[in-house]
């Protein structure tokens, strides 16, 4: 049951519509009980080292593609131009730390993650089969079960796990090494910088519509919001991540406090 | 405004390497003289600077027994199809239709890919390491006297004639006789340096010598990476990042249509 929001614009409550920020919603009736049960899919942790890691990336894509958009060259010149730079350098430390936070947060979060991130089965290529009927028609019955993360999401992450080194690898040379590094390597590195850029923003809008937009998907949002998401999604999108800790992870709805403080906070 | 192409042709033949040009560069541009140290050749500084924009190099060869020298002033060439142009994300580097490559340092932010990019090795940054504040500097052609009838600073103290300025399609003409007389008189390797390399120079020089006794490069380039750069990664990021929107938006529209069906088909609980 979603709250009427009658002052907000129509596009924001049109918006707020796709990605159902109430925690009990549904993927097709849309109307799960409230008290339906809740299964927190990520820590504390994990959701602060999400939002810190997306905040980074925003500030690099937006200090960076000063050099891509010929529209946004007064950003990339003059005064304007050196802050835009140094602003992307503090971006980049925040981005580069990032990850060690997630390290310290939640150790066993990341082993967790990194337990999915690695293994790759036959079950992948089923999922890369049935992905347009999947997420074009909604055809559920033909995707096989997917673990915690999907092989979509996967490769998604892959490829996060990837840019760090390569952003950083080529940043590091472009800060530290003009003068001293061979030019070849610096030309090389400017390159391999924006192609990186490229491949991880094409990644991330697809992240973001699959996470936020795309009709099967609702609720999927809560997860990174409060950490809790319906068990009846993680039984249909996850099931065997879903079967593995059926038995541990019985809890209850959250309680009543929290659903309105993430309410109010969403 | 100037209406012909301008150019300088540096004679080698008639430098005798009295760095005239390199004082009056620095005194032009209001740049300080430079601690230096002895490193066993005349030329000093050793290498161009953020201070030292002109810089006439020493070079010794031995001919027939005897040690020869080679003196030359080097500086930005102002190539017609120039590598830090197309890099400098800035617009603090630019072409001037007068035929040289102008600079101007209020826009330059201290990237330094002019110099990563430069065939030959011309432009210097000075900039903090850790912020990346700075600026690059480089030979300018004198603009501020150049588009005002001035000769650059260089070319009006150089006493020998070695260094002249002027337009273009005259100095050109000067220069492939003078190597004509040179080959005449007992210099055959003499030769016109870059009157038709990388779009045609703005600095050309008559060499008595092969290019590669002066240390120039034989035949520069634009580095491929720039076209690669330029040319192809900023189109690739627009449709890359073009495409992916619209597959999403058509993706949208189409799940959120047959998702509603499916509903109906299966009718809900």
């Amino acid at each position: 049951m979603v709250t009427p929001r009658a002052r907000s614009p129509r596009a924001v409550r049109w918006f707020l519509g796709r990605i159902y920020l109430e925690p009990a919603t549904d993927v097709t009736t849309k109307t799960w009980p409230r008290v339906a049960r809740q299964i927190m899919v990520f820590s504390t942790g994990e959701r602060i080292v999400h939002w810190l890691h997306t905040l980074a990336f925003f500030v690099l894509l937006g200090t960076g593609v000063v050099l891509l958009v010929p529209q946004l060259a007064p950003f990339a010149t003059g005064e304007a131009g050196m802050l835009t730079r140094i602003i992307h350098r503090l971006g980049a430390v925040a981005f580069a730390l990032v990850p060690f936070l997630y390290v310290l947060l939640d150790p066993e979060g990341v082993g967790l993650t990194i337990r999915d991130l690695f293994s790759w089965s036959r079950r992948d290529i089923g999922w890369a089969r049935a992905a347009v009927a999947y997420y074009f028609s909604g055809r559920e019955e033909v995707m096989p079960p997917q673990r915690r993360f999907n092989t979509g999401q996967k490769l998604f992450y892959c490829l996060v796990v990837l840019s760090i080194p390569l952003f950083g690898v080529t940043g590091l040379a472009m800060w530290f090494g003009k003068g001293w590094l061979p030019v070849a390597v610096l030309q090389a590195c400017v390159i391999l910088h924006d192609w990186t850029t490229i491949a991880v923003t094409a990644m991330f809008l697809v992240h973001f519509a699959l996470s936020v937009m795309h009709p099967l998907m609702r609720g999927a949002i809560n997860g990174m919001l409060s950490g809790w998401v319906p068990e009846e999604y993680i039984r249909s999108h996850h099931a065997m991540w879903y079967e593995e800790i059926a038995g541990e992870q019985q809890e209850p709805a959250p309680p009543a406090e929290t659903l309105s403080a993430d309410q109010s906070a969403s | 405004m100037v209406a012909a192409k301008l150019a300088m042709l540096i004679d080698t033949s008639k430098c005798t390497g009295c760095r005239g040009c390199q004082v009056a560069c620095k005194q032009w541009n209001d740049l300080p003289a430079e601690a230096t140290r002895n490193t066993g050749s005349y030329q000093n500084p050793p290498d161009l600077s953020p201070d030292t924009l002109t810089l006439v190099k020493f070079r010794e060869i031995e001919k027939a027994d005897r040690v020869e020298w080679l003196m030359f002033p080097w500086r930005c060439m102002h190539c017609a199809e120039a590598a830090c142009v197309m890099v400098c994300p800035s617009g603090a580097l630019s072409h001037n239709p007068a035929g040289f490559v102008s600079y101007d340092s209020g826009k330059c932010i201290g990237c330094g890919y002019c110099a990563m990019f430069c065939p030959f090795n011309v432009p210097r940054l000075r900039a903090d390491t850790l912020s990346g504040k700075g600026k690059i500097s480089k030979c300018t052609f004198c603009q501020d006297r150049v588009l005002n009838g001035e000769r650059p600073a260089c070319a009006k103290t150089c006493t020998t004639g070695a260094l002249q300025f002027g337009s273009r399609e005259e100095l050109i003409a000067a220069g492939l006789s003078k190597v004509e007389t040179l080959k005449e008189n007992g210099f055959p390797e003499a030769s016109l340096y870059g009157h038709d390399t990388l779009g045609g120079l703005g600095v050309t020089y008559v060499l008595v010598e092969s290019p590669e006794a002066y240390g120039l490069p034989l035949d520069p380039q634009v580095p491929a990476m720039t076209y690669l750069w330029r040319k192809v990664t900023r189109p690739l990021a627009g449709i890359t990042i073009g495409v992916t929107a619209l597959g999403l938006v058509a993706n949208f529209l189409i799940a959120r249509r047959r998702i509603r069906a499916e509903e109906v088909r299966h009718g809900n609980p």
